[in-house]
């Protein structure tokens, strides 16, 4: 007879494990060509990038709009972003089939646009900020830095999260500066930034509220 | 702190780029400033992005050729975008100055146009029939009672304002459709953006007759 229960469980979450580390190889090796991308102006890892998500954004788009030149269009157009902004992705901030995606998104609304209403105003980045900037959030902050609140908030954040932004807010350090002073990439300094000012921001909503 | 949100319908959409300009623009006035749907944005776009890259089957096949010659005009430019992350940009309207969400910095609008304690800018985003525009209500001012025929999204940019339904402060999304009577009043006066898809109906007394007064608004 077939297997138990219980083994069949434990295949399946073997299963999904070796899917999960599967995912995590891809992403790296996709991030990988990014990088490669954005500082070498890589030919062969943009082949690589083209082979793997051209075929699929030219699936999404055609099935989305029914129409396979517009389709090509969004293909053509994301990858030539895709070449042309490689710099701006941030591998601390998310997977790169994510940013990927938010940029064929972006393209799209833009193209829809121009053919509907045509308006050629560009408005997807805008909407949909591609380089997030941490210096919003950290504009707000300031005006509450001096507060009691604040202070015992700031306390209360893990390690880490505690010494950039102190580093950044009480020491004026660029978070270039932070990332050279900890020893850390700079794209952990800008995550650890953003996920501090995220809790403080929780913080704060709760004593206002 | 921000209590009015879009609900998920309307952030789904948002996320997947399928709500026209001006409801869009309304809802990422509302993300960039709420940390919450921020975050709920976020991973709705990782979640669609999941499921469309990360399975082989959903593909459409391309030939080696079409991919080679693909590759070699796009990477025959080297250039590179540099992106602009804080391009502020301020507007002043009867001598207060604003500075002007994020998602409002490259939309077209027209010159401003008041009445009493009303001020008004038009965006031409060509999406007939609805109507983007910036609302300011000066301080003491109020918006007469009035019902809308369609919908009425009101995105708080600056200031508060309050109605029969609640004090709104900045960030705040408020979609109210033909169901809702409304008459907004404002003690220090606000900045609003909003977006409705037919003239707005004055119901009471003299009010009627200042029907007109709809469409100049919305
Ligand atoms: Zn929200």
């Amino acid at each position: 007879m077939g297997q138990s229960i219980d083994s069949m469980l434990q295949n399946k979450a073997q299963h999904a494990k070796a899917i999960s580390m599967e995912k995590e190889i891809e992403h790296k090796a996709i991030a990988d060509w990014l990088t490669n991308v954005a500082q070498k102006r890589d030919k062969r890892a943009f082949t690589e990038l083209f082979r793997f998500f051209a075929p699929k954004i030219q699936r999404i788009a055609t099935s989305k709009y029914g129409n396979e030149s517009l389709a090509a269009e969004v293909v053509q157009e994301t990858m030539t972003n895709v070449w042309r902004k490689a710099h701006l992705f941030d591998a601390s901030k998310g997977a790169p089939t994510t940013w990927v995606y938010t940029v064929m998104r972006n393209v799209s609304f833009d193209l829809l646009r121009k053919i509907k209403s045509k308006k050629e105003d560009n408005l997807s980045d805008d909407f949909w900020p591609l380089v997030e900037s941490v210096e919003e959030d950290v504009k707000v902050f300031e005006d509450h830095l001096a507060s009691k609140e604040m202070m015992a908030c700031i306390d209360k954040l893990p390690d880490p999260q505690k010494s950039v932004v102190k580093g950044f807010y009480f020491m004026e350090m660029s978070q270039e500066q932070l990332a050279e002073h900890l020893d850390v990439p700079l794209g952990t300094i800008k995550s650890r930034l953003r996920l501090a000012l995220a809790r403080l921001k929780q913080h704060m909503g709760e004593i206002h509220d | 702190m921000i209590k009015h949100h879009p609900n998920s319908e309307l952030l789904e959409k948002f996320a997947d780029g399928e709500l026209p300009a001006s409801i869009a623009a309304g809802i990422a006035i509302h993300v960039e400033m709420c940390p919450v749907c921020k975050v709920a944005v976020a991973e709705l776009t990782e979640q669609r992005s999941a499921i469309h890259f990360e399975s082989s089957d959903l593909e459409m096949p391309m030939s080696e050729l079409n991919i080679a010659s693909m590759v070699e005009e796009i990477t025959l430019s080297d250039e590179i975008d540099i992106a602009i992350a804080d391009k502020e940009k301020s507007i002043s309207v009867k001598g207060e100055e604003y500075i002007l969400p994020r998602a409002l910095t490259n939309m077209a609008m027209s010159k401003w146009s008041s009445i009493g304690h009303l001020a008004r800018a038009r965006f031409s985003i060509d999406e007939e029939p609805l109507r983007a525009s910036l609302l300011q209500i000066q301080a003491g001012g109020s918006v007469p009672e009035h019902t809308h025929k369609g919908f009425e999204l009101t995105v708080l940019v600056d200031g508060h304002f309050e109605d029969e339904l609640g004090i709104y402060g900045p960030g705040d999304f408020i979609l109210l459709d033909a169901e809702h009577t409304h008459s907004p009043v404002t003690k220090d006066g606000c900045l609003c953006y909003t977006v409705a898809n037919d003239a707005q109906h004055f119901t009471q007394g003299i009010n009627k007759l200042l029907n007109p007064i709809g469409s100049f608004i919305y």
